[in-house]
């Protein structure tokens, strides 16, 4: 039995703004007048909704993105968007994908966050570090896209640093100087929460991911140049001395699951075209402001790479011609995704179902997808936090019984002498 | 790559610290160091065909611009204006004439206020820099290659084509000089501490102004002329039927000559 993990990207569009025939771009100056709070909760409360659905069904975890300045998602802070999904869940692993590093003064602040809601969650954070779309450049006034790719290295490395090693430390960078890095708590899984690093296929990006070990989260960009991005990443991995697992390779596919094939077209062929027409509409020069790209990236993107055509034209043929889109019947979305993730090595898949689909006909693909395809890719049907241990006690009484062993003890300076804050009152050293 | 845009002559070389600069230079008598904008470079402009008839001219071409290339080591306006000084000092230019257009007027800008006393001049045409409330430049940075063509020459970039014409690899270039341009002015789009700063200027300067820049709002322009202590406004107008603009250096090259050297016989 081929195995698959399954990641369901809980995230809800906004979609209630006019159509965009004559704008050139909803990613940075649509106007939040648009924005209607009623509407806005419902679809925030969906994705609330999504991920404790997700939960019930088995999937192995849900994911949603940060994005800034657009309706296309409301999680301005992933971080902060995660931990109310995993404040409402007990299990399932939750991707906040995600902080966009430039968009911290510091990324020990970013550590610090990610470090309290590991804990939080019993270890079910899953980071994504992504650069962020081109587009949000221009919103937080912080970031300059020319610099991006440096910064964004600098402070992963730092972040690993606070990971794998006891502080106080120094760190002393080219854009980052901090005299003492000392971060409380320290996460609770081992060496550090997972990393996802969203990629369409950059070199630099890439090889981020290969050297630390962390997940290429695959961005669907047409199959023949993703294939050459997973070889990339493969080499990279050999480079710095191993191969990566499967899951390491984690692909991103749309996919919708119904009774039959046509259904499936029917039920979602206009989400997934609003999508393409209103989703990626951005100009050349808002997905990629200068320097948000290297010029070696450039050059293989505009041979023939990401977004080298116009998403918005794409046609529902060419999209499940092109492998990006999975829909049908049961027996159709097991066999394509076993033809895909073979074609692309990957024991993982972020399965994106349309946006702005109904809540019905969401739960509905959800509901079908976890009891007819994901048993056929489990020996034993579970998640994967069914199979782990829990890493932390889970009562005071199971914490008692593994005998904390503590660096030091409290004490406290009484006239009567030092005594311990938990021994018996008054008892002297 | 063979050059296939209009205006191209070959460059000469000159290594500044690692950084091989890239530079066009002809004429003679006072030298004039001239700093460019953003676009139009790996080339000899007619405007300074026409100045390098009264001075010699000397057009290098900023890290990351043209032929020159990138250097890791810009990270601000400073390193740039220390780069120049080190240019300067390599071509042996202990003072001089200093003309900057566009985003170069900002570079000028910023040299004249660390180095005032290697100017013999100032000239910065429809410059960019300053914070003025409300008046900041379009958006250079996200305006898609023909639009803003279209605001540089207001409305008429078919005419001026050959001007913007990069060749073949036209997507690139500009690509890598936005990016040069980026290191030091995505954010903020201004410096405005050349409030205080350019108070130490104290050369002739002049700023030119368009009849109607749809780029730079001529209130930068203006406010260069207050705040340079011997600063004066000139408007090179119009020759024809249609305002010049932020491209009046191909607009009206003429004038613009004209006025250069007009100011470096003060």
């Amino acid at each position: 039995m081929k195995e698959l993990e399954f990641i369901y990207s809980v995230d809800m569009t906004y979609p209630w703004f006019p159509p965009a025939d004559d704008r050139e771009s909803i990613g940075i100056d649509m106007s939040n007048g648009m924005y209607n709070p009623d509407l806005g909760k419902r679809t925030l409360d969906r994705v609330v909704g999504n991920t404790v659905f997700a939960e019930q069904l088995g999937y192995d975890g849900v994911l949603i993105f940060e994005q800034h300045n657009h309706p296309l998602a409301l999680f301005g802070n992933a971080i902060q968007g995660a931990t109310w999904l995993a404040a409402k869940t007990d299990k399932i692993m939750v991707a906040g994908v995600g902080p966009i590093i430039n968009a911290y003064k510091t990324p020990v602040r970013l550590a610090e966050e990610i470090a309290l809601l590991d804990n939080f969650s019993n270890g079910r954070l899953i980071v994504g570090l992504p650069m962020g779309i081109g587009a949000q450049y221009h919103s937080l006034g912080v970031m300059n896209p020319a610099h991006a790719r440096a910064i964004q290295r600098e402070a992963v490395e730092l972040l690993y640093r606070i990971w794998t090693e006891d502080g106080p430390f120094a760190w002393e960078g080219e854009y980052f100087h901090i005299p003492y890095v000392n971060v409380w708590p320290k996460t609770l899984r081992k060496p550090h929460p997972e990393v996802f690093i969203p990629a369409a296929g950059s070199r630099e990006s890439l090889d981020m991911a290969a050297k630390f070990r962390f997940t290429y989260q695959a961005i669907a960009v047409p199959m023949p140049v993703l294939l050459r991005n997973i070889d990339t990443f493969r080499e990279l991995c050999e480079g710095y001395g191993y191969t990566p697992e499967p899951r390491q390779i984690t692909a991103v596919l749309s996919v919708h699951t119904a009774e039959t094939d046509d259904l499936a077209r029917a039920e979602i062929e206009k989400h997934t075209l609003w999508e393409k027409q209103t989703f990626f509409r951005f100009p050349f020069e808002e997905s990629f402001p200068p320097g948000h790209v290297s010029m070696g990236s450039l050059r293989g993107m505009m041979a023939g790479g990401y977004r080298s055509s116009p998403p918005w034209k794409l046609t529902w043929d060419e999209l499940i011609a092109g492998d990006s889109l999975v829909a049908g019947s049961p027996e159709t979305v097991r066999q394509r995704l076993t033809e895909i993730t073979d074609k692309m090595g990957s024991g993982r898949v972020i399965i994106a179902d349309s946006f702005t689909q109904p809540d019905w006909l969401q739960r509905k693909s959800m509901a079908l997808f976890a009891e007819e395809v994901m048993p056929h890719f489990r020996t034993d049907g579970k998640a994967v936090w069914q199979r782990e241990e829990s890493l932390l006690a889970e009562t005071s009484a199971e914490s008692a019984a593994r005998s904390p062993q503590p660096a030091g003890r409290p004490v406290v300076d009484m006239p009567e002498g030092r005594v311990d804050l938990y021994t018996q009152p008054g008892e002297h050293l | 790559m063979q050059p296939d845009w209009a205006f191209y002559q070959p460059a000469e070389h000159v290594d500044v610290r690692g950084v091989d600069v890239a530079y066009r230079r002809k004429g003679s008598g006072d030298p004039v160091l001239y700093l460019h904008g953003i676009g139009m470079t790996r080339r000899w402009l007619p405007l300074y065909e026409e100045l390098s008839r009264g001075c010699d001219l000397i057009v290098p071409e900023h890290p990351g611009f043209g032929e020159t290339s990138p250097s890791e080591w810009i990270y601000s306006f400073e390193d740039l204006v220390l780069h120049y000084a080190e240019l300067c000092d390599a071509l042996d230019l202990e003072t001089f004439h200093l003309v900057g257009h566009s985003f170069g007027g900002w570079i000028a800008a910023e040299f004249g206020a660390f180095y005032p006393e290697r100017l013999r001049s100032l000239t910065l045409i429809t410059p960019m820099g300053l914070r003025v409330e409300g008046q900041a430049p379009i958006d250079i940075f996200r305006l898609p290659a023909d639009k803003l063509a279209a605001a540089v020459f207001n409305d008429r970039a078919d005419e001026f084509a050959d001007y913007a014409d990069d060749g073949k690899d036209a997507v690139f270039q500009r690509y890598a000089e936005l990016t040069a341009a980026a290191r030091v002015g995505w954010n903020p789009r201004y410096d405005f501490k050349l409030d205080r700063r350019l108070g130490r200027i104290t050369c002739p300067a002049v700023v030119i102004a368009a009849d109607d820049d749809r780029v730079v709002p001529p209130a930068q322009a203006e406010r260069y002329a207050e705040l340079l202590p011997n600063g004066r406004l000139v408007n090179v107008s119009r020759s024809g039927n249609h305002p010049s603009g932020h491209g009046l250096v191909a607009q009206e090259s003429g004038k613009i000559a004209h006025e250069i050297l007009e100011t470096i016989r003060l």
